[in-house]
């Protein structure tokens, strides 16, 4: 019976993956990921790919907001913050492990989002994008304000928490944060696509498609406006926690404009109002970052022309060609890489009937009940 | 003492500031572009101002090479501003989120570049040494620079220049019919493509204009990074006014100059907070009176 269970979720699961060019790629995307740490990469690979996750959750919460519910908010970065802050004091005062500070973060931000949507979504259009993007900068402020340098530490933040494991050595722990960092992501992830492709996400695309509309369907548009946003404060301050746990900072620069655009430029890159996208689009933005052009270049240019240093204007070129890529993308490329992957795949296989569908095993099994006499 | 201080300081930097928010609040009627790079016009003209004065383009006679540094600044600017529109945000018209995307990163490149020709430090921005721009006039008790005078009385004969500029021309006239409807003014046979473009040209070369003001007058250096702090400005400004209204983003400027001033000279270590003000004021508006002062009703239905 056991085997026979097995067997069928087996065949469950390769009819609904394997089959569909996109979801076999999406599978295939984090058998790979689960594989990474094998690769034998040194820590500073392993913080790469483990940003990587973090930003992957900043983001698809993000697109959730504004992809999915058309809600533009330009200050995602306050719940990074307010994730991160509100941890770091829960340990100044409390003394309380980062894992405790995990929930009652989240249940912080989420609580900001509440407090803070109820009044923003009054508005909408530029209007929310400039009031959400006003937050996180005044909590910038109040933060690095010198009279409240005792509680918040100013401009150097709270720092010397432990992190998440601090009693393994320093590549076990790089290894264990980046299964953590990957778990959480998935988890997250899925919730966000599961809430994304609900019934209630599908309010969520009514209110993106036509607020009047929806809201003459009965809908109450607050609300799910409310939820949407709560929702995404609730993961963005995830991904802040798990930052300012990894990094055992809080400081300031978490609220900061730059940061609010980071998940911006990740959605953009992957494709807007996916969800998938952002995830895909985390992966690039990491990589192209810090390592392509913090790492492989610098040391090919090292290489090839014997500088001893970079050239002064380095550093400032990187944010350069990202802003210039969102631009292209934005203008040229609107729908992102991996609407472009799945669009591709999907049309490389015929469209076939739905029965049709299924690997041979699944077939095998459908065939064998329906010949069995009713 | 203080309250003159407050008044006199405010009055003057808000008759600049009602010049920053007026562009800002001109491509937002007309156009219904939210332009995030505004500020980088006012950034970009600061340092352009800053290369023609030390290099001296201009021949010898420092008050004279000045002028004309000025107005090359604001007319290189205007440029830019035309040929950003016609490249990045034209395309994208019409769509909320890709137009913030769009003129954020806008911003960003402005900044980047900016960084990268000049790097971190501060160039001086300032009118030539000895004129007698730098001298201090005094108004009820408080010494104030000619330099500042002249932003002031420059920036409202400008305002009350673009009032009758869009009151009493053809120009001015589409334009308010396009910021009316724009489908029928398209209809009417204007030719709204090149009418958003000249309004962006106004707008950048009004906040380059206050940039010129601002940075040679009180910060006296510029930086890259100094594209958010008007953006901020005329923001909060046109917010409180009103967005679409010019006559809301005149009062509003003087309003939140006010603010800022009464908190940086009030509230103890009041200089580092500063920059809170008109994010505060944005967020105070939209809480109580999301059309602002003298704003149509912002329409929650379209």
């Amino acid at each position: 019976m056991l085997i026979g269970y097995l067997r069928r979720a087996y065949s469950s699961f390769a009819a609904h993956v394997f089959d569909v060019p996109s979801r076999l790629m999406a599978f295939l995307f984090f058998m790979i990921l689960l594989l990474v740490p094998a690769a034998g990469l040194g820590p500073y690979y392993l913080n790469i790919v483990i940003y990587a996750n973090v930003l992957a959750i900043f983001a698809a919460s993000w697109d959730l907001l504004v992809g999915r519910t058309g809600q533009i908010s330009l200050g995602h970065a306050l719940f990074f913050g307010i994730g991160g802050y509100s941890s770091a004091l829960l340990f100044k005062y409390f003394a309380l492990s980062v894992w405790i500070t995990i929930p009652i973060a989240l249940a912080i931000g989420a609580l900001a989002a509440l407090l803070i949507g109820f009044p923003c979504l009054r508005v909408k259009g530029p209007y929310l994008a400039l009031v959400t993007m006003a937050f996180p900068l005044i909590i910038a402020s109040t933060v690095k304000w010198s009279p409240l340098i005792e509680i918040f530490g100013g401009e150097f933040g709270i720092r010397g928490f432990p992190g998440f494991f601090p009693f393994l050595p320093v590549l076990q722990q790089r290894t264990a944060e980046y299964y953590f960092t990957l778990v959480l992501l998935f988890v997250s992830s899925v919730l966000i696509y599961k809430t994304a492709n609900s019934k209630t996400g599908i309010v969520f695309m009514s209110i993106l498609d036509d607020e009047l509309a929806s809201k003459a369907c009965g809908i109450n548009v607050t609300r799910y406006k409310l939820l949407s946003f709560t929702i995404c404060g609730l993961f963005g301050s995830l991904a802040g926690v798990v930052q300012a746990g990894l990094l055992k900072v809080a400081n300031p620069p978490m609220f900061e404009l730059s940061l609010s655009f980071v998940p911006i430029i990740v959605t953009f890159l992957g494709g807007i109002g996916t969800i998938y996208g952002p995830i895909v689009g985390a992966y690039i933005y990491a990589i192209l970052d810090r390592y392509i052009l913090s790492d492989l270049v610098p040391r090919v240019l090292r290489e090839n022309f014997q500088l001893t240093s970079l050239p002064s204007g380095y550093e400032f070129s990187k944010l350069l060609i990202f802003t210039l890529i969102v631009l292209i993308l934005v203008i040229k490329w609107p729908r992102g890489v991996s609407r472009f992957t799945t669009d591709k795949l999907e049309d490389l296989e015929e469209a076939r009937d739905l029965d049709e569908r299924g690997p041979r095993i699944w077939k095998r099994y459908k065939k064998k009940k329906s010949s069995t006499p009713a | 003492m203080l309250i003159e201080q407050i008044i006199v300081q405010g009055a003057i930097s808000g008759g600049v500031y009602a010049l920053l928010a007026l562009g800002f609040t001109l491509v937002y009627g007309v156009s219904g572009v939210v332009n995030l790079a505004h500020g980088s016009y006012y950034m970009l003209a600061a340092y352009m101002f800053f290369v023609l004065g030390t290099f001296g383009f201009f021949g010898s006679d420092p008050m004279m090479a000045s002028i004309l540094a000025l107005i090359v600044a604001v007319i290189f600017v205007g440029a830019v501003g035309g040929i950003t529109y016609r490249l990045a945000i034209h395309p994208v018209i019409g769509d909320e989120i890709a137009v913030l995307v769009v003129t954020v990163s806008l911003a960003v490149v402005f900044q980047q570049l900016m960084l990268l020709v000049f790097g971190v430090s501060f160039p001086r921005v300032s009118w030539p040494k000895g004129s007698f721009l730098l001298e201090s006039a005094s108004i009820f008790g408080i010494s104030v620079e000619y330099s500042l005078i002249l932003a002031f009385v420059v920036s409202l004969v400008l305002f009350a220049g673009l009032m009758i500029f869009i009151l009493r021309t053809k120009i001015g006239k589409a334009m308010r019919a396009v910021s009316q409807d724009r489908e029928v003014a398209m209809l009417m046979g204007i030719n709204t493509k090149r009418l958003y473009m000249l309004t962006m040209v106004i707008s950048a070369m009004l906040a380059a204009l206050a940039g010129i003001f601002i940075t040679t007058s009180i910060e006296k250096s510029t930086g890259s990074w100094l594209w958010f702090r008007p953006l901020t400005l005329s923001f909060s400004i046109v917010i409180l006014g009103g967005l679409g209204s010019i006559k809301g983003s005149l009062i509003g400027s003087f309003i939140v100059s006010f603010a800022e001033k009464t908190v940086s000279i009030m509230v103890p270590e009041g200089g580092a907070i500063v920059g809170v003000v008109p994010l505060a004021v944005i967020i105070a508006v939209l809480l109580i009176r999301p059309k602002g002062l003298f704003g149509k009703r912002i329409e929650m239905e379209e």
